[in-house]
């Protein structure tokens, strides 16, 4: 693995470039951040803010059109973009990257997108505001074998650069960095370890993972929670990991058929819902179940080798119905303690 | 994937959330919440987060539309706007400019509801302007209006934060107003006890510390017993009523005797209801809300005053935590009334029929103006059945579907001379006009929404208009100018709101530089308030006293009341997933999934009493009309009572309802119809509206 | 790499088993594009401009290509499939699933119990197994609302030599007298009695049609001694992808398009949630 220092990420962006459409977090006048193209000129240097919305649509396309039909023959419709670089994306968002990378290893449309992309990682120095990703193994340091470079803001301002693939040294070529001082790495590594001391250090998270994967816990607890589930699919549209998608027929501007698929909810009513009104899943708190065990459970961890859930944080904030990751937690201990009381 | 995000205001409830709209191009591809807005905080509801398929180009009118004998044909907007013209001046001419109206549409911005008073009242020189709000908060507008001096949600929504008790009455904001609802649900888990007054199980009703399941329409037995108790108890706020109110001696009297008639009259226990008294009473910080469950009545005038009466006789308003707040249910209703498109006001609510302020508009419009009050929406429908009204310009509304007894709304506007929609989609009610205009969505134009808690936000533009569409206020600007007027002279969006400003107080120290500061301004904001008003009411009241009326109101009965020939009662609900009339959220796969099989929810023990089973295909009958549905059987019903969504074309729950009216508000009884439900054909298809009434 | 899209059939023609049913004749454009299915497994159905659904083999293609399907109308694919006419291209992918466990099921003494269209999924078992030799016993009973809703007549009749065929009908008029041993109720109502008929307890009961039906009779089976491992039922589940991505039929962390739809009992009953209401005959009006 190489190792370089920089003064600026911007020379990095300049390189990259000219090879790569550069996909970044902008922010807006409110300051809140989305994943956007960021224009050729001028480009602006990175946030290590979490954006609103993670990455995820680059590749699950929120919509895509999967096959075209002309009344004879049905035609694969596999996008074909050009190499683009996601330039400082946080380490929870790549966890789930590599994540979805597993979950659709097989699917053609994801991976034509992502053998296309360069991912450039950045470490989070200090907590966001409802981030537990240090609990989930996800962050807030980026994973060697989550991203093909990782950048790292040092105390001097200035940046280290880990070149973690041969991706990623490819991308390098023609661009020629000093390299890094020698305790780099150290520094690094205290200052990650500086920065999971600064988290919230309440158990609650840790003890609430834990009654999950013990598959404890009774419906009455999943029936009381789920009245709060407005199903808005507020949380699975902006979790990282998600990948349940629908699909309907549209006719496009040619007189064809089109077959598009769109980012779905497992807590829709709907969902599961069969033309006979058979629903296995009818109830709320059945959703919310499944939900929340697929996020943590032995069979998860079996199949990926990690928990469905990178502790973005992100389905706390947009819950209208108050049963986010911190909130099921809280009350997944509650509910543990007082019936231990009982 | 999206190229930019555009920041602007949700266009669906009145909570006014804002929303990021994902853009590829000129189309929106997708939302994302916005974390920083200090309402919505990073959240939207099923509805918010469809709302790009809701404006969806695939079914827009991107043309004007002229109809004939065989349907409708595209046509220029120049040929359209020359047909209108020549038919509104000849109906002028005819029959007088009040055989005019104009339905403006609670979900367009400010300027366009502004340019579409001023069209009617500066050019065909009528008062004959309404919207929507007369079937929503018309009560909530006359009513507080008489108590407090101004008829607006008293507090703001994050007042839900400093409440101790939350007292939801006739409303169901988890599944409109969802974000408030969330709110509600939050403060709750924080400590604060919710009390729940509505027929069904609602979602909160389900969470509440205390549960009344009052029978539908007997608001003001309930509310008049908890003033008894409370009186007698000596619990009410002494002091406050002693210096801010008049009218207490003659409101403990009108009280007087409730208690022992309420479980009768309400079906509610005597315990609960003492004890929702002493909760909201005793609290330091109680907040009501409330919805269509008390408006939407013959008593909704009565029913609003009965809870100002509570409020005022607990001290419960003027401060943070508490107050009278009605729900408003669209993006931009309160806007709409606040611009005043109502038959009796002028924006800022000012008197059509006062002198001064008569006086005032015709100089500021440089034209004479009439004084006569108008004829409400409901009035219209009525006038032209008569052969007294023959044109109505109409835009982003579907009374077709949602005002009720749809039968007697299609009949009427097929008698008129000329009727004009502008809308987004093909909606019942544009299969009716003689001239369709192609409107802009909300992301094709910019503009201003007023929520519910007075909040006026300024959109950003995010899409050029599709097609041939335009925003309201460019072509009611067109028939002005056609019509040689050049009251609607304006180039700018701006231009309007300034305008606007200048003649409505409660807007006028507002801009569209400080609206983009600030995430918008609550009214009033003038001068003695440059930042807004985020509490109304806190040392003097709006009346001319600066005092608050308490008036005594007695329970008044419904309209109906089920009988052997109709023996069930049926009410109307609102689902999370669904908009009015369904135009824009229908579009969206995945909530027009969520739709269920069948939509009259009926308790099992009536249901089974008529032989009919969950899912089976049924008959609703009132005296209105008849439709087919599904029987959904539901526990959150009691006995008694039935209730269907008023979302679905093809089994509209206005084929039934009910077009009595509050005398006061002219707001008709959607809460409330007698119905008879029969079991079909096991195995047949419930058969659509346009089915029944034989159009294919 | 899996693909999403469909191969092109043709509607090749149809006739109606009962009023809501018929089977399907279908022809693979190329007879070779397609793996040949096992008893169990299904495949997709495309109905372009609609959707597409899962479907049973009733019949696997042969060497043209050709297969069957029994297909019931309920939504809105299947109502757009019964107004195509012959000739229509439509599309299929496939096939999909675990197959029934036919190894396992050498040597033993099998009772298949069947509800309405779930008799469709044990056809082609039931055809396989009597081709083979080394089935002891074979037993089938079958259930259905009245008689015109009874499935695959002639192939029951004709299955009637060489197995014990139970046929039960809730509503028990106008059924076919030729019809072997009729019962009036459900399988589970006459459950016990056709125990007694048998010569011997079976040693392994296929299951297929309305849940609460398997789950009732399984229970019932468990109660009286049978192991839940030799208890199979093959489920029904909402599909789009049918390739363990788009989420749709999820039991937990499983997908009925790649785990099932066969299941056996005990794996099923691991993975159903302890939630579902065993009716969904309650909705809340929100």
């Amino acid at each position: 693995m190489q190792f370089y220092q920089l003064e600026t990420t911007l020379i990095l962006q300049q390189h990259l470039a000219r090879r790569f459409q550069i996909y970044q977090r902008i922010d807006d006048l409110e300051g809140d951040g989305h994943w956007q193209l960021a224009a050729a000129d001028p480009l602006t240097t990175i946030s290590e803010d979490l954006p609103i919305s993670s990455p995820k649509g680059l590749f699950f396309g929120d919509r895509e059109n999967l096959f075209s039909f002309d009344g004879n023959v049905f035609r694969e419709t596999i996008p074909s973009p050009a190499p683009f670089a996601l330039f400082g994306v946080q380490s929870c968002d790549l966890t789930a990257i590599a994540y979805q990378d597993k979950f659709f290893v097989d699917d053609p449309y994801y991976q034509a997108r992502r053998q296309q992309a360069l991912l450039i990682g950045i470490d989070c120095l200090n907590p966001c505001e409802h981030g537990f990703c240090h609990r989930v193994d996800a962050g807030p340091g980026v994973a060697t074998d989550c991203a093909d470079m990782i950048l790292h803001r040092q105390p001097s301002g200035n940046w280290l650069l880990l070149v973690s693939s041969d991706k990623g040294e490819e991308a390098l070529r023609g661009l020629t960095l000093p390299a890094a001082d020698s305790n780099a790495l150290t520094e690094r590594k205290n200052q990650l370890d500086h920065c999971v001391q600064q988290f919230d250090d309440s158990p609650t998270i840790d003890q609430g993972i834990e009654i999950l994967m013990s598959h404890n816990i009774d419906d009455r607890f999943w029936q009381q929670a789920g009245i709060q589930c407005l199903s808005c699919s507020g949380c699975t549209s902006l979790c990282p990991t998600c990948s349940c998608y629908g699909t309907h027929d549209i006719a496009d501007d040619k007189g064809n058929i089109v077959q598009q698929r769109f980012w779905d909810s497992c807590l829709y009513e709907s969902f599961q819902r069969e033309a006979s009104q058979h629903n296995p899943s009818a109830q709320a708190g059945t959703r919310l179940q499944r939900f929340w065990t697929h996020k943590f459970s032995p069979q998860t961890t079996a199949q990926f080798g990690r928990h469905g859930c990178v502790g973005c944080g992100r389905c706390e904030q947009t819950c209208p119905g108050v049963i986010g990751a911190h909130s099921i937690m809280k009350r997944l201990v509650a509910d543990q303690e007082n019936r231990d009381l009982c | 994937m999206a190229t930019h995000s555009i920041s602007t205001i949700c266009p669906y409830c009145g909570v006014g959330c804002g929303i990021n709209l994902l853009v590829d191009g000129n189309t929106a591809v997708g939302v994302e919440p916005q974390p920083c807005h200090p309402i919505s905080r990073g959240q939207l509801c099923a509805k918010g987060w469809s709302t790009a398929y809701g404006i969806d180009i695939g079914d827009r009118i991107s043309k004007p539309l002229l109809r004939d004998q065989h349907g409708f044909h595209e046509t220029s907007w120049d040929n359209a706007l020359n047909i209108i013209t020549e038919k509104l001046t000849t109906i002028i001419a005819e029959s007088g400019a009040d055989a005019l109206g104009v339905i403006s549409s609670a979900r367009a911005t400010n300027e366009d509801n502004y340019a579409a008073q001023k069209l009617a009242r500066a050019v065909f020189k009528t008062n004959n302007v309404d919207h929507c709000a007369r079937i929503c908060h018309s009560p909530t507008v006359a009513g507080l209006k008489m108590t407090l001096g101004s008829g607006a949600m008293t507090n703001s929504a994050e007042d839900i934060f400093s409440a101790d008790v939350i007292m939801v009455i006739g409303a169901d904001p988890t599944e409109n107003h969802s974000i408030i609802g969330g709110h509600i649900m939050r403060a709750q888990l924080q400590g604060a006890k919710l009390i729940v007054i509505d027929p069904r199980k609602s979602r909160l009703a389900k969470l509440a510390n205390i549960h009344l399941q009052l029978k539908a329409g007997s608001n003001i037995a309930l509310i008049n017993a908890m003033l008894e108790e409370i009186i007698s108890h000596q619990w009410h706020d002494q002091d406050f009523i002693q210096h801010r109110c008049e009218g207490f001696d003659e409101l403990a009297a009108a009280v007087s005797g409730s208690l022992v008639t309420a479980p009768i009259a309400t079906g509610v226990d005597s315990a609960l209801i003492c004890a929702a008294a002493k909760a909201y009473s005793q609290a330091n910080n109680a907040m009501i809300l409330y919805g269509m469950g008390v408006t939407q009545y013959v008593s909704g005038t009565f029913n609003v005053i009965s809870l100002s009466n509570l409020a005022l006789t607990c001290g419960q308003i003027g401060r943070p935590g508490t107050g009278i707040n009605p729900l408003r249910g669209q993006n931009n209703v309160q806007g709409a009334c606040d611009m005043g498109c109502l038959p009796n006001v002028y924006p800022g609510y000012q008197a059509v029929d006062d002198s001064d302020t008569h006086h005032k508009f015709s100089a500021a419009w440089g034209t004479e103006l009439s004084n006569k009050k108008g004829l409400t929406s409901l009035g219209m429908t009525t006038a032209a059945m008569e052969g007294s009204f023959h044109g109505l310009i109409l835009f982003g509304e579907d009374p077709v579907v949602t005002d009720p007894d749809q039968n007697h709304v299609r009949a009427a506007l097929q008698k008129l001379d000329l009727l004009v929609v502008a809308e987004l989609t093909m909606t019942e009610t544009a299969k009716l006009a003689d001239v369709v205009l192609p409107a802009a969505s909300f992301a094709e134009k910019d503009g201003t929404f007023t929520n519910c808690e007075r909040r006026v936000q300024h959109l950003q533009q995010a899409l050029s208009p599709t097609g041939e569409t335009r925003a309201d206020w460019r072509w009611l600007a067109a028939i002005a100018e056609r019509l040689g007027s050049d009251q609607l002279n304006w180039d700018s969006t701006e231009e309007i709101f300034n305008e606007m400003a200048a003649l409505t107080p409660i807007y006028s120290g507002m801009s569209y530089h400080q609206l983009d500061q600030k995430h918008g301004l609550q009214w009033p904001c003038n001068e003695q308030h440059p930042l807004g008003t985020a509490i109304l009411h806190r040392d003097k009241f709006a009346t001319s006293s600066g005092k608050a009326q308490l008036i005594g109101v007695h329970p008044i009965a419904t309209d109906e009341t089920a009988d052997d020939q109709y023996p069930l009662i049926l009410t109307t609900n609102r689902l999370h997933f669904h908009y009015g009339c369904g135009s824009m959220t229908r579009k969206s796969p995945l909530l027009e999934r969520e739709t269920p099989a069948g939509i009259l929810f009926i308790n099992p023990q009536d249901a089974k009493q008529k032989n009919i089973h969950h899912l089976d295909p049924v008959g609703v009958r009132s005296r209105r009309g008849y439709l087919e549905t599904r029987a959904m059987y539901t526990e959150d019903v009691p006995p008694g009572l039935v209730s269907m969504p008023y979302h679905f074309r093809e089994a509209p729950s206005n084929q039934l309802t009910n077009a009595a009216q509050d005398p006061i508000s002219k707001m008709p009884e959607l809460k409330a119809c007698a119905v008879a439900v029969t079991a079909l054909e096991p195995g047949c298809l419930p058969r659509d509206m346009d089915t029944l009434r034989g159009v294919q | 790499m899996l693909t999403l899209t469909p191969l092109p059939i043709e509607l090749l023609s149809y006739d109606d088993d009962s009023k809501d049913s018929r089977h399907f004749s279908f022809r693979l454009l190329d007879p070779d594009a397609m793996m040949m299915p096992e008893p169990g497994q299904f495949f997709m159905l495309h109905i372009p401009g609609i959707g597409a659904a899962p479907f049973t083999f009733s019949t696997a293609p042969d060497k043209k290509g050709h297969f069957r399907a029994l297909i019931k109308r309920m939504g809105a694919v299947t109502h757009a499939l019964f107004d195509c006419q012959p000739g229509t291209i439509l599309g299929a992918r496939g096939p999909f699933g675990k197959a029934w466990p036919i190894e396992q099921l050498s040597g033993q003494r099998i009772l298949m119990i069947a509800g309405g269209c779930g008799l469709a999924p044990l056809v082609s078992l039931i055809e396989t197994l009597l081709k083979k030799k080394n089935v002891q016993h074979l037993a089938l009973l079958y259930g259905a609302a009245n008689a015109s809703t009874q499935l695959f007549n002639p192939e029951r009749q004709r299955w009637q030599q060489q197995m014990a065929v139970y046929n039960v009908l809730e509503d028990h008029s106008s059924a076919d007298p030729k019809a072997q041993s009729i019962l009036t109720g459900t399988p589970v109502d006459v459950l016990d009695s056709v125990l007694e008929q048998l010569d011997q307890f079976p040693t392994a009961v296929l299951l297929c049609g309305p849940e609460i039906m398997m789950q009732k009779v399984a229970q019932q089976f468990t109660s009286l001694g049978l192991p839940a491992t030799s208890i199979w039922l093959s489920i029904e589940r909402r599909m789009h992808c049918a390739v363990g991505l788009c989420g749709h039929c999820y039991l937990q962390h499983n997908y009925a398009c790649k785990d099932g739809p066969t299941y056996r009992w005990d794996q099923f009953q691991r993975l159903s949630s302890t939630l579902s209401a065993p009716t969904n005959a309650i909705a809340s009006c929100y």
